[in-house]
């Protein structure tokens, strides 16, 4: 592992770090275990790779994402509010439902690759600034191994921004109020599940644009891109808000980004250092020593915090 | 002081990540030896064979571990996310050559050793030209199923059949483009091909039961889901007294009638005979074009043909690997 690995443990886990956002705001804010996710995350790539494939601005394609996973997001929040329906299952429904619409946005495909053509990460305004392979000369070449990186970041920050001013948006403190006490929600004459189903659209817009990304970052689609997705945002969203989430000068939305890069990066670790056959295993005991050593470290420096473990 | 407590933890985050950095920073590349990489996308009986037949050529070649090559193994079990890690683990790592095993990993190092022109050689992949694994420093060896001949020994061993049923998983490009040549080629035999795609390994026990009536037989491709599942299958399609048709020698032993198949070890080797080149300075791998299997293998099972009263040919005795209890 040298600095190369790092920096590409930062940009999936930056990747990732969009989902955790979406996952922050439904499991977090809403208490809604959404696994919509599963189904969200690869209909942003579809819709990419598909977007990609007829000719569309990559830039386009991520914007088409946030729609369509605002609209599944949407139609989880509907099945669950108005018919009625336990959120797990309203989840699973909509998992299911989307695997089938991934598959016909793609052409009826196993896979569909962009390779070759421009994404965000690699057309002509990137080239031009950073050089195409890593022997060109381009004014910032040295900067070439952290083109993704950057391009990442700068979505992120946006997008973290965007969030955080939505938050504080009357709208985003009914959202707040939904997850925290419904009954606040009501006496504000506030229709609760119309908050619910905002709360799972915007969340789920969230987590397709990483879908996006994710998909123009692997230069492909695969049908199978979501599976394990929704456990991923968990364990990023349980990391950062255990370890970060009590420091004051840290908002949750940071909290939550850090947990997804720890993530991604306990994974490479996991990969890199150790045999295929207990990989698993050592990525598990990594979460466990991040929670644990988290602890520890707040609980001796931080006094005026709560001792961890009390959040879910 | 509270700024202070913010900075530590963010330092703390910093930390765990460049130490996991530096952990491995002290391996120091030796001018001797050669560095092959191999990223293999999951646990699975043919890509294991694959693997360990890649590393046979290899050696036939005079490339042997720890002599004069090192060679780092990654697995990602299966998860296209993974890949994407041991993919920029590789290249980070500037080996000599990368070997990938299955497509989505193949796509995902040829995409992250493009901009390095770092080699990669793929194998057990059907259609690298669907996957664009064509262009750049990048070939390897397709394990493209004898579809042609399968259809032959289908109709030799079945003359009255009419339908044959396939059953495949939707996320697996490699069983798409199979069925296509299967649908493309089974008119010229005077079959008819009826499929049952499924998205996981537990509706495989559904499916085979929805076209049981309807087929005479079933033609099973190397679709890992539904190979997962050939007792169950084997099980019902028995029940109903029909044969399924294997396309891999293990298939053929656990209680498939007969297939023409390949041997993914044999793949392996050709595979690793390709990579050696490219190590040995011979060729580049843009200027190698990516191979199929140059030997087809018969194999049957005769306990299994006898108990569904199916007689074996001459034709079909000369050439057959038998397999399987007598």
């Amino acid at each position: 592992m040298n600095l190369e690995t790092v920096i590409g443990a930062l940009n999936l886990g930056s990747i990732y770090a969009v989902m955790a956002l979406g996952i922050y705001i439904t499991y977090k804010i809403l208490d809604f275990p959404d696994l919509t996710v599963d189904g969200s995350f690869p209909l942003g790539g579809a819709v990419t790779a598909a977007i990609i494939n007829a000719g569309g601005n990559p830039a386009a394609a991520i914007a088409a994402s946030a729609i369509a996973g605002t609209f599944a997001g949407f139609l989880t929040g509907v099945i669950h509010v108005k018919l009625k329906i336990r959120d797990l299952l309203s989840g699973i429904i909509m998992m299911t439902a989307l695997y089938s619409v991934n598959f016909i946005i793609v052409g009826s495909k196993a896979s569909l690759p962009v390779t070759g053509k421009d994404t965000v990460f690699s057309n002509s305004f990137t080239r031009n600034l950073f050089g195409e392979k890593a022997s060109d000369n381009a004014p910032l070449h040295s900067l070439f191994d952290f083109k993704e990186l950057i391009t990442v970041v700068i979505f992120l920050i946006v997008l973290k921004v965007l969030l955080d001013l939505f938050m504080k948006s009357k709208r985003g403190y009914l959202l707040k109020a939904m997850g925290d006490n419904p009954t606040v929600v009501a006496t504000l004459a506030k229709n609760g599940g119309n908050v619910k189903i905002m709360g799972l659209a915007i969340a789920n817009a969230f987590v397709s644009v990483s879908g996006s990304l994710f998909c123009q970052y692997n230069k492909t689609f695969f049908l199978t891109d979501g599976t394990g997705k929704m456990v991923i945002g968990l364990a990023a969203v349980i990391i950062g808000i255990n370890i970060f989430g009590k420091i004051r000068h840290i908002a949750s939305t940071t909290a939550v980004m850090i947990g997804a890069v720890i993530y991604t990066a306990c994974v490479t670790l996991a990969l890199a250092k150790f045999p295929a056959n207990i990989m698993k295993l050592v990525t598990a005991v990594l979460f466990l020593l991040v929670l644990v050593l988290g602890q520890v470290k707040i609980g001796t420096l931080n006094f005026s915090s709560k001792k961890g473990g009390d959040k879910k | 002081m509270k700024k202070t407590k913010g900075i530590v933890s963010l330092i703390t985050a910093g930390t765990m990540l460049i130490s996991g950095a530096m952990l491995a920073g002290c391996e120091k590349k030796d001018d001797e030896m050669l560095t092959v990489a191999i990223g293999q996308f999951g646990e699975h009986g043919s890509l294991d064979n694959c693997r360990e037949g890649f590393i046979e050529g290899l050696r036939q070649e005079g490339f042997e571990e720890g002599k004069n090559i090192e060679i780092i193994y990654q697995n990602a079990s299966f998860d296209t996310g993974n890949c994407t890690i041991i993919a920029q683990n590789f290249v980070a790592q500037d080996p000599d050559l990368i070997c990938a095993v299955a497509t989505p990993i193949a796509v995902t190092c040829y995409n992250e050793a493009y901009e390095k022109e770092i080699p990669v050689v793929f194998t057990a992949i059907t259609d690298p030209e669907g996957a664009k694994l064509t262009e750049g420093e990048v070939t390897g060896t397709s394990d493209a199923l004898p579809v042609e001949e399968q259809l032959q020994l289908i109709r030799e061993l079945m003359p009255e059949a009419k339908k044959i049923g396939i059953l495949y998983t939707t996320s697996e490009t490699n069983s798409e483009y199979t069925i296509n040549l299967y649908k493309e080629l089974a008119g010229d035999y005077g079959f008819e091909i009826v499929t049952k795609a499924v998205s996981d390994g537990s509706e495989v026990s559904l499916a085979i039961e929805s076209i049981m009536d309807e087929v005479d037989c079933f033609s099973n491709l190397t679709d890992n889901t539904v190979v997962g599942q050939l007792d169950i299958m084997l099980e019902k399609a028995g029940n109903a007294g029909k044969p399924i048709f294997g396309s891999e020698i293990e298939q053929i032993k656990k209680g498939c009638i007969a297939g023409e198949g390949l041997e993914y070890f044999d793949l392996g080797v050709q595979t690793g005979k390709m990579a050696a080149k490219i190590l040995r300075g011979e060729a580049k791998a843009s200027e190698i074009e990516y191979e199929t299997v140059t030997e087809n293998h018969l194999y049957v099972n005769k306990a299994v043909a006898k108990s569904l009263g199916i007689e074996l040919t001459d034709a079909v005795n000369e050439r057959a690997e038998f397999v399987g209890e007598e």
